[in-house]
C-alpha cells in the first residue's frame, strides 16, 4: 500500500496523455466514421518532429511542440485530402485499410528516414524529481500533465463554444441536415481529420523527452488509443477524455497488483468486456450498436 | 491464372541472373533483423559483419578470392527467418551463413541448415536451446545467458556494498525470461537471495508501474535485461522514482543514449557487455578491437553501435578463418574447419568445444565479459 | 457449368505438375509459404467477402490451429490448479492436426456468439482485441505454450505411401503438394457452401441485413456457421504452417498477419471465390520479387502504396475487374456480327 499514491500519481500523468491520444481517434471516428489505423503513427510523427527541430536544430522545445501540432494538422489535412475525399467515406471497411497503408508507409518511412534507432529528446526542464510526501515526479512529466489539461480544455472550449466547433458537431449529429443548413461538411471533414491527427502529433511531441522516439512506437499508441475510445464509446468526446484517465489507471494498479506480464494486455481485456456487457461504452447514455 | 507463371517468370529470371554471376568471390549468406521490432540492433551487427569483409577484401581476400555478403532482412520473424534461409541456401547457393540474431529466429532457421547442409555462425542469440537441441551445424561466438550469469557470478566480489537480495525487471521475450531464470539459478547457489520478478511488454515504454512496484520490496540490486530503448527508459524511470537499488543490465546491450543526455545527477548504473568501446584498451586484443573501432568510425557509424556491432565483426572474422583453414568454399569443409578454428576477434580469443548430445554436438565458444558502470554520461570500468 | 468444372481440374492439375516442371526448390518453399497465406486467406473471404463482416483477428484462429495442433503433436503437461496437472501424451501428427481445427472452429463460434452482437467498427474492434487477447495468453501462458522461447521441434506431418510405408513430409515437392491439396479442399468447400441455401442466405444478408431478417433468415445463426467454417479452415492453414516450419512463437498472432490475409481477399476480390487466389498468389509472391531489388522498408512502402492504390481504383479486387473486362469484350464481339447484320439487312 505504500506506493499506492505514487501510482495514483504515475497513472493520473499517463491518463492525461491517454486522453489527448483518445479525443483526436474519437473525434475522427465521431464525425466521419473513420477508424483511423494511423492514429499511432501521427503521434511517431509529432515525436520525430520534437526530435528533428530540438535534438538536430537546436530549437527551444515549447516552439517545437507549437510546431509539431501544426504538421499534424497539415499532415493530417493532407491524408483526407488526397486519399479520404476520393473514397467518400461511403464503405467503412474499405477506409479502414487504406488507413492502414497509411500506417504501414508512414511506419516504414520513418524506420527509412531514421533508422531504428531510439532517438533521445533532451529534456528542457531539471532531471531531479520533486519529492512530495514521499512521491516522486519529474518536472517534465509535470509539465506533461499541465500541458495535456490545458489542451484538453481547450478542445473542449474550441468543440463548445466556438462556430467551428458548432459546424463538427452538426456535422456529427446529422450529416445532412448540416449541409443543408450551409455547412461545407467536405471542409468540415479535413478540418476534423487534421485537428484529430494534430492532437496526436502534439501528444508525441510532449511524450518524446519522457520516453525514446522510436519507428514503431506509434503501434502501442493506436491500440491504447483504441481501447480508450472504445472504453468511453465511439464518437464520445467527453468519454474518450475520462476513458484515457480509466485505461491509465487500471493498466498502473493492475500491473502494481496484479500481474506486470498482463500489463498491456488489460487493455484488450477491458475492450473485451465493455463489448459483451456495455458495447455503447461506459460513459455514453445512448445506444449505438448496428 | 494469368499471374502465376508470369511471377513464375520473375522469380527465375532473378535466379538466373544471381546463378549468372561467376564464382568469382566466396558468398557469405547474412540472416539479420533489419526492419521491425530489433531492426536497429540487427543493422549495427549487420554493419559489423561489412567492416570485416572490407577489411579481409583489403588484405587480398580468402584462398585468393574476395568475400562477398548475401544480406537478407528476416524482419524480426521467424517465419521470415525460414524464407531468409532457404532464400540465402537455395538461391544464392551460399557455402555458410551468419545470423540471426534472436534465440527464436535462430531455432527456426536451424531446421533448414540440417536440411541442406549448410554451417551458420550465430552471433546473438543467448538461449541455450540454440547449442543443446543436436543440431551439428550450429556454432555460435555469442555467450548464453548461462554462460554470463556465471561470468557475473564470479565478479561479485567487487560490489560493495555486497549483493545481499535480487529483484528483475526482465523483457517478456526468450531473451529477457532466460536471462532472468539463469541469474536466478547462479546467484541463488550464490546464497544471495531472489525477491520479485516484473515483467515488460517488449514495445512497453512506461515502466513507472513496475518500478513503482520493486522500490520497496526490501532487495539492493535490480537486474535488468531488456534492449537499448528500454534500458533507457528503465535507468531514466528508475532515477526519476528516486528507486534506490543498484541497477544492473545483462545481454550486452548498453543504453546509449544516455551518454548524450544523461538522467538526474549522480545516478549510477552497472552494465554487463561483451565489448565496451570506452574501455577497448582492457580488451584482450585491443589491436584488433582498435582496428574495428576504427573502420567504425570511418563509416560515420554511430559510436554506441560499436557495443553490437563487434558481434557481426568477429562472426565473419570466424566464417573467414574457418573457409581458409578447411581450403575451400564448401559447406562440409567450412563446418569441419570451424572445430580447428581458433582466432583473436574482437571480443576476445574464439574457438569451439562441444555442446548437447553426443554424436551430434553444436560449437559454443567462450567469449568474454566486461562490467562497466554509467554516471553522468560518463563510462568507466568497474 | 461442365466447363467451369473441366477449367477447374485442369488449373489444379497443371499446379499438381509445378513440381515435376520446374523442380526448383526455392520457387517451390516459396509457393508453398504463399499457399498457406491463400487457405488463410480463403477463409476469411468467407467472412469478408460472402457476409461482408470484416474480420480484423483472422489471425487468431490461424494462430490457435497452429498451436493446438503443435502441442498435441509434442504433448504438454499443464497445472490448472486441480489435485494432479493435466498430462496430454504426444498424438500422431493427424490427430493433432485434426485437433487444430477443432479447437479452431470453437473458437470461431465463440466469438461468432460474442461479436456478432455488434457490426461495423465494433466487430472489427472486438476481433482485433480478441487477437491481442490470444497473443498475450500465447505469450504469457509459459507453462503451456513456452511464451516466447517458441515451441520448437514441431514433427512435420507424415503419409503412408504404397509400397515406402509411412513418410515424412518434409521435402519441398511434398510440402506444396500438401498445401495443394488442403488449399483445393478449402477452395471446394467455400465454393459448396456458398452454393447451398446457407451460403445464398448469406449473400442476402450482406446485401441488405434488415430485408434479409425480415424475409426470415436467422441472420445470427447463419453468420456463426460461417465464423465456425472460417475459423476451422484458418486453424487448418495454422496446423499447416506449424507442422511446415517446425516452429511457432506467439508472433503468429500479430496484427501484420491479419492483414496480409485481408489485403489479398481485397486486392483479389471479396466475394468472388477465384478472389483470394489470386490475391494470394501476387501479395504472397510479391515480397520474393521485391527481395533484393529495394531496401527492406521501400519493400513495405511498396506493400502498403499498393494496398491504397488497389483500394482506391479497383475497390471490388481483380478478378471482378478482369471479369467485367473479359465479358465487355465478348459482348462487343457478339455484337459487331448483328451490327454487319443490321447494316446489310
Amino acid at each position: 500500500m505504500d506506493q499506492f499514491l505514487q501510482h495514483l500519481v504515475n497513472g493520473t500523468v499517463l491518463g492525461a496523455t491517454y486522453a489527448l491520444l483518445g479525443i483526436g481517434l474519437t473525434l475522427i471516428f465521431g464525425i466521419m466514421k473513420v477508424v483511423n489505423f494511423a492514429h499511432g503513427e501521427l503521434y511517431a510523427f509529432g515525436a520525430y518532429v520534437a526530435y528533428a527541430l530540438v535534438s538536430l536544430l537546436q530549437m527551444d522545445y515549447f516552439v517545437a511542440l507549437v510546431l509539431a501540432a501544426g504538421l499534424g494538422l497539415l499532415l493530417g489535412a493532407a491524408i483526407e485530402f488526397l486519399l479520404l475525399r476520393r473514397c467518400r467515406l461511403e464503405n467503412i471497411d474499405e477506409v479502414m485499410l487504406i488507413m492502414i497503408g497509411v500506417m504501414i508507409i508512414m511506419q516504414n518511412a520513418e524506420l527509412l528516414a531514421w533508422g531504428g534507432v531510439a532517438k533521445v529528446v533532451p529534456t528542457p526542464f531539471p532531471q531531479e524529481s520533486i519529492i512530495v510526501g514521499g512521491i516522486y515526479l519529474s518536472p517534465t512529466r509535470l509539465f506533461v500533465l499541465g500541458a495535456a489539461i490545458v489542451l484538453l480544455l481547450a478542445f473542449y472550449l474550441v468543440i463548445e463554444r466556438s462556430r467551428l466547433g458548432l459546424a463538427m458537431r452538426a456535422t456529427f449529429q446529422d450529416e445532412d441536415a448540416a449541409r443543408i443548413v450551409g455547412v461545407n461538411v467536405s471542409r468540415i471533414y479535413t478540418l476534423t481529420f487534421g485537428l484529430g491527427s494534430s492532437l496526436a502529433a502534439i501528444t508525441g511531441a510532449l511524450l518524446a523527452p519522457v520516453f525514446v522516439v522510436t519507428p514503431t512506437m506509434g503501434d502501442l499508441a493506436s491500440l491504447k488509443a483504441f481501447a480508450i475510445v472504445i472504453l468511453g464509446g465511439l464518437g464520445n468526446i467527453r468519454g474518450a477524455a475520462l476513458g484515457g484517465f480509466a485505461l491509465a489507471l487500471i493498466e498502473e494498479f493492475g500491473a502494481a497488483y496484479i500481474s506486470t506480464a498482463y500489463r498491456d494486455a488489460i487493455g484488450f481485456l477491458v475492450i473485451l468486456v465493455v463489448m459483451i456487457a456495455r458495447p455503447q461504452g461506459l460513459f455514453a447514455a445512448k445506444e449505438r450498436v448496428g | 491464372m494469368l499471374i502465376k507463371p508470369l511471377y513464375a517468370m520473375l522469380l527465375g529470371g532473378a535466379l538466373l541472373a544471381s546463378q549468372a554471376q561467376a564464382d568469382d568471390t566466396i558468398k557469405i549468406g547474412v540472416s539479420q533483423p533489419l526492419t521491425g521490432s530489433v531492426a536497429a540492433s540487427g543493422t549495427y551487427v549487420t554493419n559489423g559483419a561489412r567492416l570485416a569483409v572490407e577489411h579481409i577484401n583489403g588484405e587480398g581476400g580468402v584462398l585468393g578470392k574476395p568475400l562477398e555478403l548475401v544480406i537478407e532482412d528476416n524482419k524480426s520473424n521467424p517465419r521470415e527467418a525460414v524464407n531468409t534461409a532457404e532464400k540465402l541456401i537455395l538461391r544464392d547457393k551460399v557455402p555458410v551463413m551468419m545470423g540471426a540474431w534472436g534465440s527464436t529466429f535462430t531455432l527456426a532457421t536451424m531446421p533448414k541448415l540440417e536440411e541442406y547442409g549448410i554451417p551458420m555462425v550465430v552471433e546473438t542469440a543467448s538461449s541455450s536451446k540454440v547449442t543443446t537441441s543436436g543440431n551439428p551445424w550450429v556454432f555460435r561466438i555469442s555467450p548464453t545467458s548461462m554462460m554470463e550469469a556465471q561470468a557475473f557470478a564470479k565478479q561479485l566480489s567487487s560490489f560493495t556494498p555486497a549483493i545481499k537480495k535480487v529483484d528483475f525487471l526482465s523483457v517478456n521475450n526468450d531473451w529477457g525470461l532466460g536471462a532472468a531464470g539463469a541469474f536466478k539459478e547462479v546467484l541463488e547457489s550464490k546464497g544471495i537471495e531472489v525477491g520479485r520478478s516484473e515483467i515488460i511488454a517488449p514495445d512497453a515504454t512506461d515502466l513507472s508501474a513496475q518500478l513503482a512496484a520493486i522500490k520497496n520490496s526490501g532487495s539492493d540490486t535490480i537486474i535488468v535485461t531488456s534492449g537499448v530503448e528500454q534500458l533507457t527508459l528503465a535507468i531514466r524511470q528508475a532515477a526519476e522514482q528516486g528507486i534506490k537499488q543498484r541497477l544492473i543490465t545483462t545481454g550486452g546491450s548498453f543504453p546509449e543514449p544516455l551518454v548524450k543526455n544523461p538522467g538526474p545527477k549522480g545516478y549510477v548504473s552497472t552494465h554487463l557487455l561483451f565489448f565496451s568501446p570506452w574501455t577497448a584498451d582492457q580488451a584482450l586484443h585491443p589491436q584488433i578491437a582498435g582496428a574495428y573501432m576504427d573502420a567504425w568510425e570511418a563509416k560515420d557509424y554511430p559510436f554506441p553501435g560499436l557495443t553490437e556491432g563487434f558481434r557481426g565483426y568477429d562472426a565473419i572474422l570466424t566464417i573467414a578463418e574457418a573457409i581458409r583453414v578447411a581450403g575451400k568454399a564448401e559447406p562440409e569443409a567450412i563446418r569441419d574447419a570451424l572445430w580447428k578454428v581458433k582466432l583473436a576477434g574482437v571480443n576476445g580469443d574464439i574457438a569451439f568445444h562441444k555442446e548437447g548430445p553426443e554424436g551430434r554436438e553444436s560449437g559454443q565458444n567462450t567469449p568474454n565479459i566486461y562490467i562497466i558502470q554509467l554516471q553522468d554520461g560518463e563510462v568507466s570500468a568497474l | 457449368m461442365i466447363m467451369r468444372r473441366a477449367s477447374f481440374l485442369i488449373i489444379v492439375v497443371a499446379l499438381a505438375l509445378l513440381p515435376v516442371l520446374w523442380p526448383d526448390p526455392y520457387l517451390l518453399s516459396v509457393v508453398a509459404a504463399a499457399g498457406i497465406m491463400i487457405i488463410a486467406a480463403i477463409s476469411l473471404n468467407l467472412l469478408l467477402g460472402f457476409t461482408g463482416q470484416l474480420s480484423l483477428g483472422h489471425a487468431a484462429f490461424f494462430g490457435i490451429g497452429a498451436y493446438t495442433s503443435a502441442l498435441l503433436s509434442l504433448g504438454f503437461d499443464v497445472d490448472l490448479g486441480f489435485s494432479s496437472p493435466l498430462v496430454v501424451e504426444p498424438k500422431p501428427v493427424w490427430v493433432a492436426f485434426a485437433g487444430g481445427i477443432v479447437m479452431a472452429s470453437l473458437f470461431g463460434w465463440l466469438l461468432g456468439k460474442v461479436a456478432f452482437r455488434v457490426r461495423g467498427a465494433y466487430f472489427v474492434i472486438v476481433t482485433i482485441s480478441f487477437a491481442q487477447v490470444m497473443r498475450m495468453v500465447a505469450l504469457n501462458w509459459v507453462d503451456l505454450t513456452e511464451g516466447p522461447m517458441a515451441l520448437v521441434s514441431i514433427p512435420p506431418l507424415s503419409l503412408w505411401v504404397p509400397g515406402d510405408g509411412v513418410v515424412r513430409l518434409v521435402s519441398k515437392a511434398a510440402t506444396y503438394w500438401l498445401v495443394l491439396a488442403a488449399g483445393v479442399l478449402a477452395y471446394v468447400i467455400v465454393a459448396n457452401l456458398v452454393r447451398s441455401r446457407i451460403g445464398r442466405a448469406a449473400i442476402a444478408l450482406r446485401e441488405n441485413e434488415v430485408l434479409a431478417k425480415s424475409i426470415g433468415i436467422p441472420v445470427t445463426r447463419c453468420l456463426i456457421v460461417f465464423s465456425v467454417l472460417s475459423a476451422g479452415i484458418a486453424g487448418a492453414a495454422g496446423g499447416l504452417y506449424a507442422h511446415t516450419v517446425r516452429i511457432i512463437d506467439p508472433d503468429v498472432f500479430l496484427f501484420i498477419y491479419t492483414i496480409t490475409m485481408v489485403i489479398m481477399v481485397v486486392a483479389g476480390g471479396k466475394g468472388t471465390l477465384a478472389g483470394p487466389v489470386v490475391g494470394g498468389l501476387i501479395f504472397g509472391l510479391l515480397p520474393e520479387v521485391l527481395r533484393g531489388m529495394v531496401a527492406p522498408e521501400v519493400q513495405w512502402m511498396i506493400y502498403g502504396a499498393l494496398m491504397i492504390l488497389i483500394l482506391l481504383f479497383m475497390p471490388k479486387g481483380i478478378v471482378p475487374a478482369f471479369g467485367r473486362v473479359l465479358k465487355r469484350r465478348k459482348i462487343s464481339v457478339r455484337r459487331r456480327p448483328s451490327a454487319s447484320q443490321g447494316a446489310s439487312s
